[in-house]
């Protein structure tokens, strides 16, 4: 037995004595120690087919080769992977591939980095025996040879270099779940394609281009750019969702050129979605500012960089002299590196005095501004994504997983497929994981907290409980309201018999998952969910590790391990103070909500804001852009112009998060620190420099240089401690009826479109050709009942706010909800929502004239 | 010889289940559930001696018992009935004329092994066939043969006749249960085999029609009674499918061992009056020749192999002096070459390439060094596979090849053929 | 809607007997072929439905499986056996015939739509041949006379219903 608590097997290849993992491939044995068997078909994340028959070896008292790959390691075995036979066998496979294979390396991007070109060049003979044209594939209908064909918006496919390994397929099904790749025809005609008539489009999709061996997929993002040979390459972070897939960038002297995985396998398995595959696209764009520009008699107007730090300067220094330090507030956002945020905390906490940051910029904030201990705790669960492979029971709750945590998803699909995992979602609309799921709960809109107390109240009700005795259990009934399973099940909308079975299933699993997600961070009822859902995982005696609200941003996570939020821990404050050899403001600070509120108010003046865009994406149009309206004075700083851009004083053109080193902080906490991939395209600065200039020009110098920056950020990330979840606390949860909306009755949810995130992925051509623009988004069902077809335009109102959209179904949307993404500046569309009455609209269908 | 499968094949209306009763059916059924266990039925079948007829000659029983008997996943049982190997039309007859027999015979088997679900898998081009059979399962439904609690044993059995899609390679056992899985029929990688991993990664067994109905003669009669037919490693008898240039070819029963030479010139009456014999495929086109001199080998496992060839599916291929061998080696090899699942490299490549040499030997475009090619192509696929296909279609062409090689060297060498193929149609 | 009433009812009892909704699609195939006479991309998206299958799963299965023809195809489908067995039998004179005698080339449909010539694989009729199968009929020991009659038959037949 080894460490691993496996069985140890060993055996010998080529003379060398190598001893590993019982269910171990000869294969990877071999590879092991540095025996490099040729493959083509195998992958060490997909399961052996075999098919490609590269990697014959020959077995002691195996009267044939067999292949490496699918042939499980054998006390004793002894391995050849040398012989003549077997050298002659891979030569005949190498020669078989080639007979049809168009030798077009000179002008196929696979060039330089091709498995074909590889294993001929070390394994193959250099004559050719074929005589006859290279057109295995021919197509039926125009009798010609499959050349180049556009079968998805990023990907093109030239079937007669295809080696046939099914890689691309395999993955597609296998890994990612998805159906829009497939095998057709049999033996020599096989070919790969996509469904007829339909594209391959799914958010992993890129993934088939790289794990392609040979030229048959390519991107088009990556197509007659560049040579691979003639780029460099950088390591990196993807700068949208949390999950914090790594990824490799591919640069010259003037562009990015590509993105790929870095194949971690604690995060990612060296898996990425298409946000971080193309996602860099918005780093190249033409359309950067590239100029300082302010605010000159209501019009905005190039300037200096040395005039508008002087400026911003002066104004603080003034705002500060006339009202006090506290009104000048400071936001962050979402995919600033961590120790901007560091450097950006000290200039606003030590500099100007004020406890006025935050990086909580999409969520709407709440009454007090402060979350709640069990919404704190749950938040920071010291979760890993590797580990919930090994689950066994899983709960996802109000979570779009595969929109929120697209690499996160992949691992519960994993755990489904490996390990049998039995998932259960509840959301308030279907999902894509619904296809893994032994049961999917549709609760009604805004009913999470209902949900959670129907659930609490079937584990208490059928003794389901852990670690707790019977009048403890009593006592936890009375904290709840409803009073009753039936009655909040009645709230939620769901049967109480299928939540008792959840309650079952949950309490019988052995290594039980609760996550939850986006919809309850946007729900202005968090704290009551959390603390359900706190209560929920003390009942059922589930692991701190393994009941977490997970975080959405690149570097949410850092932002708040450096503390730039308003309220801080002891210990952080304590952190902060002493590395900065000085104390903190003792003015209490505001939070993102309390911040806007204050500028319509008389309490804040002015807001600095780092990349980030609340004017379009704070979930209170109208609210938002009252607050901005009214500020004496604004300065962002951001890549693109936008709606917040637009309203600033001073605007300041940003780096993007390639053209810097720095860190992000994953959902897990993992920090994963990033290099640079091209200098600053010119004319722009990153937040370090901004900031530092500022801090000069205001004569109060930080003191950071970059090593320093870097290791103290590193130092503070570190120390951050967590509370462990308090296993004997219970808080009440109370949901009051559902509150009848009366002329608005259908609940409205905005959240990002599969192929977005945030508001610069839209300056990614290779997105926006997934999704370019704005749509309103409903199930087939309720569209039958309006009478209303896929296509039509319907005017949406709200309270608040009215737009004019094109409807598209939705195979995962069912009964009376409608989704917006907010990922396109070209409509406004949180001015449809309220932080008072969430999203609730009317829709009515437009005369097509 | 006592004819045995096809003893009630002349009978009109054999496939009604009432005659099938009246000459004897189901006797073996009740007789097994009451008297024997899994195991002592398994041991039964073992000593009959009773070998696969689907081609490999696998014996029966021993495959039975290669299924876990702890194994808490349900069993299945796969009746192939994919007969697609030219020169192979036997299951057929014993599904048209005596489907009850091969039903009784798979239930039989699926007791041996407590399955509760038995597939019978039959090629889609036999719709007449896969018609009997249906009927038939509706009629052993309502007599109590299958469903629930068979003849009050507690023994329950589903039966579904499954149709294919027209791809010989679904005879194969894993490409089988891939298309019984709503796969598209593509072979699999063994290990696992089936008994262990089959269908929808359950332990399963497949048999051949014919296997599965010499099953319930061994119960009735007793192993002794079946092992007085055939030879000692060779038990029983078989059906072989005579086609070709005989004067009356069709399905015969002859015991194993019987040979060569009675089957062609007794029951088939000899080579077509007028001509010559030439060469003759002894058990289905993917074996190799045995050449006129060797027309009395015993048609047994053993003996076959002996001389070179194999018994396989006992599809006998007789081939008069009229035929060019190299548009004999075409035929079969446009037949692999379009049948390769395309899964594996050597396969679907090397046959595509054989496929266009001998052709453009065939017509007349033969280079010289072709059978040289012809020949390596032959042994990078040979034994490189994932399924034995690979290997079915290397065997006659390298046998053609090295009893006929001749003709090979006129073609390429005159741009023409040694003796023109002309088979005429009246 | 391509598939009737019938055909669904077939393929759904069909479905429910196997342990996995997914064998059902060979079956489906084989009863939407029979339906329709040959399948598509509609079709598959028809079965993909009733089935509950991704509908790349069943193209896939589709393509695999020559029996059904991709494309319309004539009222009669006449596959001629060209294998071994046959050709041994003349086969291949056969075929020339029947071209001649339809008046079409391989894999061409009459021009009245009533027959489609191809030739296929071996069908399992070896000792009875030359033989081939019509639609789902098999038709073996045959000779021009009975070739003659075969089509004689046929066209009438689809003269009766009017076709
Ligand atoms: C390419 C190929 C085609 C086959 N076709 C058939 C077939 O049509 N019918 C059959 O019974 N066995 C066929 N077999 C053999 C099966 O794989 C399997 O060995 C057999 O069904 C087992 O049954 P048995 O043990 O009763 O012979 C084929 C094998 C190969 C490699
Ligand atoms: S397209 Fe690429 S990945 Fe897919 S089967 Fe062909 S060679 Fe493999
Ligand atoms: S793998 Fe067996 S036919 Fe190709």
């Amino acid at each position: 037995m080894s460490d691993n608590g496996k069985e140890q097997i060993t055996l010998t290849i080529d003379g060398r004595e190598v001893t590993v993992d019982k269910g171990t491939t000869v294969l990877e044995a071999a590879r092991s120690i540095g025996i490099d068997i040729p493959y083509f078909c195998w992958h060490p994340k997909l399961d052996s087919v075999g098919a490609c028959r590269m990697c014959l070896v020959a077995i002691e008292k195996f009267p044939k080769p067999v292949v490496s790959c699918a042939t499980d390691v054998m006390p004793g075995m002894v391995v050849r992977t040398d012989t003549d036979e077997i050298v002659k066998a891979r030569r005949g496979v190498l020669e078989f591939l080639l007979l049809n294979h168009p030798l077009d390396c000179p002008t196929c991007d696979k060039g330089g980095e091709c498995d074909l070109q590889d294993n001929v060049f070390s394994n193959g003979i250099d004559t050719s025996r074929q005589t006859f044209l290279r057109n295995r594939v021919i197509d039926e209908e125009t009798k010609t040879t499959f050349d180049d064909k556009r079968i998805g918006p990023e990907i093109i496919r030239n079937m007669n270099r295809c080696v046939t390994c099914f890689k691309c397929v395999r993955f597609n099904k296998e890994i990612a779940g998805e159906f829009d790749l497939g095998v057709y025809q049999r033996g020599s005609s096989t070919v790969i394609d996509t469904p007829p008539g339909e594209p391959i489009d799914n958010l992993y999709s890129g993934n088939v281009v790289e794990i392609c061996p040979v030229g048959a997929l390519t991107n088009t993002d990556w197509r007659y750019k560049v040579r691979v040979w003639k780029t460099k390459q950088a390591d990196s972070i993807s700068s949208y969702d949390a999950d914090g897939q790594n990824i490799k960038l591919y640069y010259d002297h003037r562009l990015i050129h590509r993105a790929m995985s870095r194949p971690n396998d604690d995060v990612d398995e060296g898996w990425i979605c298409n946000i971080a595959r193309y996602g860099y696209q918005y780093i190249n764009s033409l359309d950067r500012i590239t100029k300082p520009l302010i605010k000159k008699e209501g019009q905005q107007v190039e300037a200096t960089w040395d005039e508008a730090i002087k400026l911003i300067a002066k104004r603080f220094k003034e705002i500060k002299d006339k009202k006090g330090s506290v009104c000048i507030a400071g936001l962050t956002g979402g995919n600033l590196s961590t120790e901007t945020n560091y450097l950006f905390n000290k200039f606003f906490r030590h500099n100007l005095h004020s406890n006025s940051v935050d990086y909580r910029l999409e969520n709407i904030d709440l009454k007090d501004g402060v979350e709640t201990a069990a919404y704190n705790c749950l938040s920071a669960a010291p979760f890993k994504i590797a580990d919930l492979e090994k689950a066994d029971t899983i709960l996802i709750f109000a979570s779009n997983f595969i929109k929120d945590h697209p690499i996160v998803n992949l691992r519960l699909r994993k755990a489904h497929r490996k390990n049998g995992a039995r998932v259960y979602t509840a959301n308030p609309v279907v999902t894509k994981s619904a296809d893994i799921s032994v049961d999917e709960l549709i609760y009604q809109p805004d009913t999470e907290a209902a949900f959670l107390i129907a659930l609490i109240h079937a584990v208490i009700d059928h003794k389901l409980y852990k670690n707790i005795d019977e009048s403890k259990a009593a006592e936890i009934k009375t904290v709840l309201k409803p009073a009753s399973l039936s009655e909040a099940a009645g709230i939620c909308g769901i049967d109480e018999a299928r939540i008792t079975e959840l309650a079952r299933a949950l309490a019988a699993g052995e290594n039980l998952y609760i996550l939850a997600g986006e919809y309850l961070k946007a729900s202005q009822h968090r704290h009551t969910i959390a603390n359900g859902l706190f209560n929920l995982a003390n009942l059922l005696g589930v692991d701190d590790d393994k009941a977490a609200i997970l975080a959405t941003h690149a570097n949410s996570i850092g932002a708040d391990r450096v503390g730039l939020r308003p309220n801080l821990s002891a210990s952080l404050a304590e952190t902060l103070a002493s590395k900065w050899e000085a104390e903190l403001p003792d003015s209490s600070g505001c939070s993102t909500s309390q911040i806007f509120k204050g500028a319509l108010g008389e309490e804040i003046d002015s807001i600095f804001i780092m990349g980030a865009n609340p004017a379009m994406r704070y979930p209170d149009g109208p609210f938002v852009n009252a607050a901005l309206d009214k500020l004496d004075f604004l300065v962002v700083a951001d890549l693109f112009e936008t709606a917040t851009t637009a309203k600033a004083d001073v605007v300041l053109p940003l780096a993007g998060w390639s053209e810097q080193s720095g860190s992000y902080v994953n959902l897990e906490g993992r920090y994963q620190p990033f290099s640079k991939a091209l200098p600053s395209k010119q004319g722009v600065k990153t937040g370090i420099e901004i900031i530092r200039s500022l801090a000069e020009a205001m004569e109060a110098p930080l003191g950071l240089d970059d090593k320093t920056l870097e290791t103290e950020t590193k130092e503070v990330v570190d120390s951050w401690k967590r509370e462990p979840r308090a296993v004997d606390t219970f808080y009440d949860v109370k949901q009051s009826g559902v509150i009848d909306h009366g002329d608005f009755p259908y609940r409205l949810l905005i959240g990002n479109d599969l192929h977005h995130y945030g508001y610069l992925s839209e300056h990614c051509p290779s997105l926006m050709r997934f999704t370019s623009d704005v749509y309103l988004e409903m199930s087939p069902n309720l569209a039958e009942k309006l009478k209303i077809a896929d296509g039509d335009l319907v005017r949406v109102e709200s309270s608040t706010g009215k737009l004019v959209l094109k409807v598209r179904f939705s195979e995962y949307f069912e009964g009376e909800v409608l989704f917006i993404p907010n990922n396109f500046s070209s409509v406004e569309v949180n001015h449809l929502v309220s932080r008072e009455g969430g999203g609730w609209v009317k829709i009515e269908k437009l005369d097509d004239k | 010889m006592e004819k045995v499968l096809f003893k009630y094949v002349e009978e009109p209306q054999q496939y009604l289940i009432d005659n099938y009763i009246k000459n004897g059916g189901y006797q073996a059924l009740p007789k097994v559930l009451k008297d024997f266990t899994p195991d002592e039925l398994i041991e039964e079948v073992k000593k009959s001696g009773v070998r696969g007829r689907g081609g490999a000659g696998f014996p029966a029983g021993l495959k039975w018992s290669f299924v876990p008997k702890t194994d808490v996943k349900p069993k299945y049982l796969c009746c192939n009935a994919d007969e697609s190997e030219p020169g192979t039309c036997k299951d057929r007859v014993l599904m048209e004329c005596d489907p009850h027999m091969v039903i009784e015979g798979c239930i039989i088997a699926a007791f041996a092994i407590q399955a509760h679900h038995a597939f019978i898998y039959i090629r889609g081009e036999f719709a007449y066939p896969a018609f009997r059979m249906e009927e038939a399962v509706n009629e052993a439904y309502g007599k109590g043969y299958l469903g629930k609690n068979i003849l009050g044993s507690g023994f329950d059995l589903d039966m579904i006749v499954h149709t294919g899609g027209g791809a010989y390679i679904c005879g194969e056992e894993t490409a089988l249960l891939s298309s019984l899985e709503g796969d598209r029929g593509m072979s699999r990688i063994r290990p696992p085999f089936p008994a262990i991993e089959g269908l929808y990664s359950c332990p399963t067994v497949v048999n051949n029609v014919e296997t599965l109905a010499s099953i319930p003669h061994i119960i009735n009669r007793g192993v002794d009674w079946y092992r007085t037919y055939g030879t000692e490693k060779s038990a029983g008898s078989k059906i072989f499918s005579l086609s070709g240039n005989v004067n009356r070819p069709g399905n015969y029963e002859v015991e194993l061992g019987t040979p060569l030479s009675y089957v062609i010139n007794e029951l088939g009456g000899g080579i077509q009056t007028g001509h010559k014999l030439k060469a003759i495929i002894p058990g289905g086109s993917s074996t190799p020749l045995l050449m006129p001199d060797q027309i009395d080998t015993p048609l047994d496992y053993e003996a076959v192999a002996e001389a070179g060839s194999m018994l396989g599916s006992g599809a006998i291929i007789v081939i008069d002096e009229r035929a060019c061998m190299v548009w004999v080696a075409m035929k079969l090899i446009n037949f692999y070459q379009h049948e390769s699942c395309g899964k594996c490299t050597p396969c679907r490549e090397g046959t595509l390439w054989l496929k266009r040499l001998i052709n453009r030997i065939e017509h007349g475009e033969g280079k010289k060094g072709d059978i040289e090619l012809i020949l390596d192509i032959c042994e990078n696929i040979m034994g490189r596979t994932i399924c034995p296909l690979g290997d079915a279609a290397v065997m006659p062409t390298e046998s053609i090849i090295k009893h006929f090689r001749d003709e090979f060297e006129y073609h390429i060498e005159h741009k023409k053929c040694k003796v023109k193929t002309d088979y005429a149609f009246e | 809607m391509i598939l009737n009433d019938a055909t669904i009812k077939e393929i759904t009892t069909r479905m429910e007997r196997y342990p996995s909704r997914k064998s059902a699609i060979l079956p489906a195939l084989t009863y939407a072929y029979r339906q329709v006479g040959h399948l598509d991309a509609p079709v598959y998206k028809e079965l993909s439905k009733i089935i509950d299958i991704p509908y790349v799963e069943i193209a896939e299965a589709a393509s695999f499986y020559t029996m059904f023809p991709k494309k319309e195809v004539g009222r009669y489908l006449i596959q001629v056996c060209h294998n071994i067995s046959c050709s041994l039998r003349g086969a291949d004179n056969m075929l020339i015939y029947m071209q001649e005698k339809l008046g079409i080339k391989m894999g061409e449909t009459t021009p009245d739509n009533l027959f489609t010539l191809i030739s296929v694989e071996c069908l399992g009729g070896c000792s009875a041949a030359p033989m081939m199968q019509v639609n789902q009929t098999f038709y073996e020991d045959l000779t021009r006379e009975k070739i003659d009659k075969i089509l004689a038959d046929l066209s009438a037949e689809a003269e009766k219903d009017g076709k």
